[in-house]
């Protein structure tokens, strides 16, 4: 009985936690009138999609836009933080080269400082480059990350030297160890390190916030809280919005929820 | 050429690559960051040396003192809140039988919302027609005015953002809890002691560096809050909600002063560190499984 009444307990805490997601999902699908005064609608609209699907761009909101280049900044950004990592790591874990040490005690005392102390110099940089108001202003900070060859030296030590020599024996150069012995050993961490890098760039917001003023490159976190804060009160479009938001992240979440939960043991460690 | 000079070409080939690509992206805006903190300078023209009156600034600033009082009021609701939570919920998922894989993702599902779609979601939740009033109303016949009360706002945000990571916090603690050998329970049950006191003597000390990992994680998010005031409240009512971030947002990109914003960045990092110092001081201890 007592065991009932905790699993009661624990499915109700479950449930109230998916509320938000639940409420904002059924929500995006009910008539205007209906938002705030009934939990179940009498009857289901897609009003809102249509209107950030097809309407929204005569208001120079073009929230498809937004999308497609948030899915197009997060690809080439995590890819890149993968394969670069990837690479990087190999000689700083399994390489007998001088000054191996320096080079990782400078990726440690990188990752020391908070991301915000870069935000305003990084601009300046940017802004010397010539590249505000540009998709490179968003792709180019990110294409390389300390943490993510961190996460993959750790990885790469733990792999014995033997399954190095025997490919360095079939005359395999470097590369081919990499992409073909290394990697495949380490997919749990490269999972990982894509699914965060992933997440963090599809949901970066200050950055981009502050480099990009063109709706028409906006991602669709940044056009999203510009329409938030000129049209409040148009919630139907706002929740079908953060739909659109959300479903890229949990989709992946929810593919790779198994090297998820092993990444946060491992984070703790 | 010898195999060893070889491998150290190749090395150095690689390692090179990250470490200009670091020089430009990273050491560039580093280099920066002094320039910008001990100059004055508004994004044109040279930069005039200023010596240390930005830092002095800092202090003299009421607005600085406003947003450190917000941040210490958001961590002393956060840190009890999310820290007994998550440790309620580590306790609870190693108790389950069933359903254990549901539970954990719900609460998991939680962390991985985006920050700019979950503001929006939880301020219709807790707007004064949401369904939480609406609730209250209806039942209690009260409204509570959580985002446009200076009092409650900041409470709103840490319960929004505890809300999102209770369960990856929970997880963490869950890990440690998972590394506890069971023996240790067993003898204590032999001598007698209660529940209270094997979580007290056993458990707390056997967790304590998953603890210290969530108390680092929890201390660090506190000085990075932006996106959420931001977007529902813009720092107000009253700068009551208005956070580190935001005012180093506003002062840099809105009232360009990007000169200052940066000292002031530097001085919310020293902080930030020295109170994960403190904090490892009085918490952190070592561990050993005999």
């Amino acid at each position: 009985m007592r065991e009932v009444i905790f699993h009661s307990v624990m499915i109700f805490l479950a449930l109230l936690w998916i509320y938000p997601y639940f409420w904002m999902f059924l929500t995006s699908f009910k008539l205007p009138e209906e938002m705030f005064t009934r939990f179940w609608p009498t009857r289901l609209t897609l009003e809102h999609y249509n209107f950030i699907f097809h309407m929204s761009k005569k208001l120079q909101r073009p929230f498809v836009r937004a999308f497609l280049n948030s899915v197009f900044i997060s690809t080439i950004v995590t890819f890149s933080v993968i394969i670069t990592a990837a690479i990087i790591a190999y000689p700083l874990a399994k390489l007998r080269i001088k000054g191996r040490n320096v080079v990782f005690n400078f990726i440690i005392f990188q990752m020391l400082f908070p991301g915000f102390m870069f935000i305003i110099p990084l601009f300046v940089l940017v802004k010397n480059l010539g590249l505000l108001n540009t998709y490179r202003a968003m792709i180019l900070p990110y294409l390389m990350s300390a943490w993510a060859v961190f996460m993959m030296i750790q990885s790469y030590k733990s792999i014995p030297k033997d399954y190095i020599e025997a490919a360095k024996i079939d005359g395999a150069n470097v590369l081919w160890i990499i992409f073909k012995v290394m990697v495949p050993l380490a997919r749990g961490t490269v999972a990982i390190v894509g699914l965060f890098t992933f997440n963090g760039i599809w949901d970066n917001f200050m950055w981009p916030l502050i480099v990009v003023k063109d709706y028409n490159k906006m991602p669709l976190s940044v056009l999203l809280a510009t329409f938030n804060h000129e049209y409040a009160s148009y919630v139907g479009p706002l929740l079908a919005g953060s739909v659109l938001q959300t479903i890229p992240m949990v989709l992946i979440f929810v593919i790779f929820r198994k090297h998820f939960l092993q990444g946060i043991s491992m984070s703790f460690k | 050429m010898t195999l060893r000079k070889r491998e150290s070409l190749t090395g150095w080939g690689i390692t090179s690559t990250y470490l200009a690509y670091m020089a430009v992206f990273w050491g560039y805006p580093f280099v920066w960051m002094f320039i910008l903190a001990f100059t004055k300078w508004r994004f044109f023209g040279s930069p005039k040396f200023y010596g240390l009156r930005n830092f002095m600034r800092v202090f003299r600033d009421p607005m600085f003192w406003t947003v450190f009082t917000n941040t210490l009021t958001f961590m002393m609701y956060f840190l009890p809140m999310v820290l007994t939570g998550a440790m309620i919920f580590a306790l609870a998922v190693k108790r389950m039988k069933y359903l254990k894989t549901f539970v954990t993702l719900s609460f998991l599902v939680a962390y991985i919302s985006s920050g700019v779609a979950y503001s929006i979601v939880f301020m219709n939740i807790f707007s004064d027609v949401g369904p939480i009033n609406h609730f209250l109303y209806k039942h209690f016949g009260i409204t509570i005015p959580w985002l446009t009360s200076p009092q409650l706002a900041m409470l709103t945000i840490a319960l929004m953002v505890t809300w999102k990571f209770i369960g990856y916090y929970g997880l963490i603690l869950y890990s440690g809890l998972q590394a506890i050998p069971k023996s240790l329970y067993e003898a204590a049950e032999l001598d007698g002691a209660n529940n209270w006191i094997k979580f007290w003597k056993i458990t707390v000390p056997l967790i304590n560096p998953a603890i210290v990992t969530v108390l680092v994680l929890s201390i660090n998010l506190s000085f990075g809050i932006f996106t959420e005031p931001y977007m529902i409240t813009g720092g107000g009512p009253m700068n009551k909600t208005m956070t580190f971030m935001m005012y180093m947002y506003e002062t840099a990109f809105q009232r360009i002063r990007p000169s200052y914003a940066t000292a002031f960045a530097i001085v919310t990092a020293l902080i930030n560190y020295g109170l994960i110092i403190a904090v490892r001081k009085a918490v952190e201890r070592e561990v050993s499984v005999v």
